[in-house]
């Protein structure tokens, strides 16, 4: 058995998937695990669709996730788990929100073809979709959540804190929470610890039902 | 890994981004002058290094006005006798290319490294060029790490090197190495005070002329020929011995994807690493081919090992099979991952047991069916839609040609504007208009941004001048280097160390050009008659639109504690005319699924007001229209 866990992170631009990222690796630092990861760095645009690969273990050695070979998704947009689908593998578990942010090119589209009796590509269509490589997903408002929590950008942290609740997730939860601690600025660490644990609860009971 | 930790100078392992390991090997070295142009994939070394310029009283940042300059830059300091540094990703080379093929005549006095990073796949750049080929004709050596860790421990390798042969040396990395992270072990920092000296203690000449480069050029094909022992002995080359009579050469990030690929197809083959891709180590080479049936050469982009091993092959060992992209076993175009050299190893050697990995992800694409892209657009709130529009709105009805340029403006090239003729490389658009303004009946439009101006469109802009042309030249001033992450330019106030902020106006103006046009971005439908009015003349005209990049402004109104007041559409005013949506693309704005009335999401929305000047029934306003 190949020591890796390999997760898929998506989103969109300024959604803070970097910070996702670190927090693996402050982790995965203090535990000295091996960690790789592939980031999308470059066009800075914000609002583009972006992707992290992230393996952790002592055989993951290249910085990118072969086709159907990820073993989690984390999805800060609904749109962007169904974009990267073909890293997951069959049946792994998806843990993504479930905002939905339309793209301007799709609005103007919806508006071209006449808005009053056209529909946008919408959060039922995503999943139905979704279920045609697994039924483990757990989709969370985690906009919502966060807000709940005190501050929207925590949105990610959110995530983090549900990924912690899967089933042979890599880290444990009170090393990512204590990793976001240090990581978040010190004005919302509490914000982002209530996220993380709202995240957290709300996976396990979605895993419960 | 967080910047305080970077910088502390102690030795420590830690979870770093490659160009980070990158910028903390810089420090360990003892690098005292750096100077860059930004560029993807190797941004982020520059930022680093700019952050750490505050902290290390003798170490100098610079961001140069281009690649060349950056490179003359490292050229100077080095030839005076510190080590220097300057990091461009593959097409900076080609701006800087003048003084690297003749720095490889003269030589350097201390230490000088070069890192170019390619591209493969194109993400960022306009070329999937391969770098490697730039090496050989100028006698350079070149070195290519193949994870973040490597990309460290090389630089101090590449100093040795550099300083023991008097040569600049390259560093080679692609994407995939530079926007890697993982855990580095990083060395002490050790800096030693910078203080002036007198260029007599270090003279040397640095000049290469007729029979002079012909000495010259002898001398450094000799120490190439000596390196071929550093070539055999680099220890970031490694051999690993396998089963059977099949082997593999490859080198960088092709490295990891083949072992994985060899553990997943459960073959065991030997392998050959290669740390030093010029010159190549032959004997070590010849030594692997020994013995072995067939040699698969992993590597991306054009085949550089591939056919220099068969040459090898062809004296040492000619029943070698030799495979690779040449034998139509690999492709040439786009970047290489598992399932890439899994498909490649399995046609070369003929073997089956590949994971159903195209089964997957063609079942995945179909599931995708008419999902929306999400394509690159300006940001909320930046400065590039309102000046694209105005230009737009005052072309309307003309016949023109619009040679575009590179930096964010350039999506003008993609949906939903489809806007552009002409985008060569940085600064083309200027030369591209002067042609076609000899030939072409209609207005001739060229667009840059201010960083390009700076960089490569200046000798146009003299140009064009000085030879009487007809165009209009928009420039986009933005205060930064958008795209490549909001770095300064020489139109910003602020740099890693003080600098002096040039006016492009003023600058313009000294050029010679008499109809100059500042605008003021944010005022979209106040500038088209300005526009206007500039499409009227004949001659050189310049529009300079001028308002800050929205991530970067974001960053200066945090700094200063203003507070991003978002907008809101009032739904009693709003008459679903979509003005919002069709002019402005921007991505706050959607609709309400229920009405179908535009909405804007407040965690997005930069309060650029630009999307308010567009509707025509003032729906929209902070508040949401409730009487404000
Ligand atoms: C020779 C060369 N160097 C660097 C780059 C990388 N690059 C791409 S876009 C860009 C920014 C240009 O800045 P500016 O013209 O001010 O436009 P902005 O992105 O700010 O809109 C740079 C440096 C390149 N493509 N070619």
């Amino acid at each position: 058995m190949k020591d890796a866990y390999n997760i898929i992170l998506s989103g969109v631009g300024g959604q803070g998937l970097m910070l996702l990222s670190s927090v693996f690796g402050e982790v995965c630092a203090k535990t000295g695990t091996h960690i790789v990861t592939g980031e999308q760095h470059g066009l800075s645009q914000r609002s583009g669709s972006i992707s992290v690969h992230l393996r952790i273990g002592a055989d993951a050695l290249s910085p990118l996730i072969a086709y159907g070979e990820a073993d989690l998704a984390i999805a800060m947009e609904a749109t962007e788990a169904l974009r990267y689908l073909e890293y997951l593998r069959e049946g792994a578990p998806i843990v993504m929100s479930s905002r939905v942010i339309h793209p301007p090119l799709e609005t103007a589209a919806l508006v071209d073809a006449g808005a009053a009796d056209h529909d946008y590509f919408a959060l039922a269509d995503i999943m139905e979709r979704l279920r045609g490589v697994t039924t483990s997903i757990v989709a969370l408002d985690a906009l919502a959540l966060a807000e709940k929590a005190g501050t929207a950008r925590a949105e990610n942290v959110v995530l983090l804190g549900a990924a912690c609740g899967v089933k042979g997730f890599p880290l444990k939860a009170d090393d990512a929470r204590e990793a976001v601690e240090r990581i978040v600025p010190p004005k919302t660490v509490e914000a982002n610890r209530a996220a993380f644990d709202m995240g957290f609860d709300a996976c396990c009971a979605a895993f419960e039902e | 890994m967080g910047f305080s930790e970077l910088v502390d100078t102690k030795p420590k392992t830690a979870y770093m981004l490659a160009n980070e390991a990158v910028a903390r090997a810089l420090l360990e070295a003892d690098v005292k002058v750096a100077a860059f142009y930004p560029g993807s994939p190797t941004s982020e070394i520059l930022d680093t290094m700019g952050a750490f310029a505050p902290s290390f009283d003798d170490l100098v940042v610079e961001v140069a006005a281009n690649e060349k300059v950056a490179f003359e830059t490292a050229a100077g300091a080095s030839f005076a006798g510190v080590r220097s540094f300057t990091s461009m990703k593959s097409v900076g080379l080609n701006v800087a290319s003048d003084a690297f093929y003749s720095i490889g005549y003269t030589g350097v006095r201390g230490g000088m490294v070069l890192l170019i990073a390619d591209d493969p796949h194109a993400h960022s750049s306009q070329s999937e060029q391969d770098g490697r080929f730039f090496a050989f004709p100028a006698h350079v050596p070149m070195l290519e790490p193949a994870t973040a860790q490597e990309a460290h421990d090389m630089v101090a390798y590449a100093y040795e090197l550099s300083e023991r042969y008097g040569m600049v040396v390259m560093i080679r990395t692609t994407t995939r190495v530079n926007h890697q992270s993982s855990l580095v072990s990083v060395g002490q920092v050790k800096r030693s005070p910078r203080s002036r000296h007198p260029w007599k203690d270090v003279r040397a000449p640095y000049f290469t002329l007729s029979a002079t480069a012909r000495k010259l050029k002898g001398e450094r094909l000799a120490s190439l020929a000596l390196m071929q022992r550093d070539a055999a002995e680099c220890p970031f080359t490694t051999v690993s011995e396998g089963e059977g009579d099949i082997g593999i050469i490859t080198s960088g990030v092709s490295y990891l994807y083949t072992i994985e690929s060899l553990q997943t197809l459960g073959i065991s083959p030997s392998v050959l690493k290669l740390g030093m891709t010029h010159p190549l180590p032959t004997a070590t080479i010849a030594a692997f081919l020994q013995g072995k049936r067939t040699v698969v050469v992993v590597e991306e982009l054009m085949p550089y090992l591939e056919r220099e091993v068969r040459s090898i092959a062809q004296e040492t060992a000619p029943h070698v099979h030799i495979l690779g992209k040449m034998s139509g076993d690999f492709p040439y175009v786009g970047e290489y991952s598992i399932p890439v050299v899994v498909q490649g190893l399995s046609s070369a050697l003929g073997i089956d047991g590949a994971p159903p990995y195209e089964a997957h992800r063609v079942k995945v694409e179909a599931l995708k069916e008419g999902i929306p892209h999400r394509s690159p657009i300006f940001c909320p709130g930046c400065p590039h839609r309102a000046t694209l529009w105005s230009v737009y709105m005052a072309l309307k009805g003309t016949d023109y040609v619009l040679n575009n340029d590179i930096g964010c403006y350039s999506m003008y090239l993609m949906e939903p504007y489809n806007s552009s003729d002409s985008l060569l490389c940085m600064g083309a658009s200027l030369g591209v208009s002067s042609g076609m303004q000899h030939v072409l009946s209609d207005q001739v439009v060229a667009f840059v941004g201010d960083s390009t101006f700076f960089h490569a469109a200046l000798p146009g802009l003299v140009n064009a001048v000085h030879n009487n042309h007809n165009l209009l030249l928009v420039i986009f001033n933005n205060s930064v280097t958008a795209m490549t992450g909001q770095q300064p330019n020489p139109g910003s106030d602020f740099g890693p160390l003080p600098v002096t902020r040039l006016n492009i106006e003023q600058v313009v103006r000294g050029i010679g050009v008499e109809h100059v046009y500042p605008v003021d971005t944010f005022d979209p439908k106040g500038n088209i008659p300005i526009i206007k009015e500039a499409l009227a003349h004949t001659g050189v005209r310049v529009v300079i639109s001028n308002g800050p990049c929205a991530l970067y402004n974001d960053r200066l109104r945090r700094k200063a504690g203003t507070p991003i007041v978002p907008n809101a559409v009032d739904h009693g005013v709003c008459d679903a005319i979509y003005a919002c949506v069709r002019k402005v693309h921007c991505p706050a704005i959607q609709l309400d699924e229920a009405t179908k009335k535009s909405v804007i999401q407040a965690d997005l929305c930069n309060g650029c007001n630009v999307c308010a000047k567009m509707c025509p029934v003032g729906a929209i306003n902070p508040r949401g229209g409730d009487g404000a």
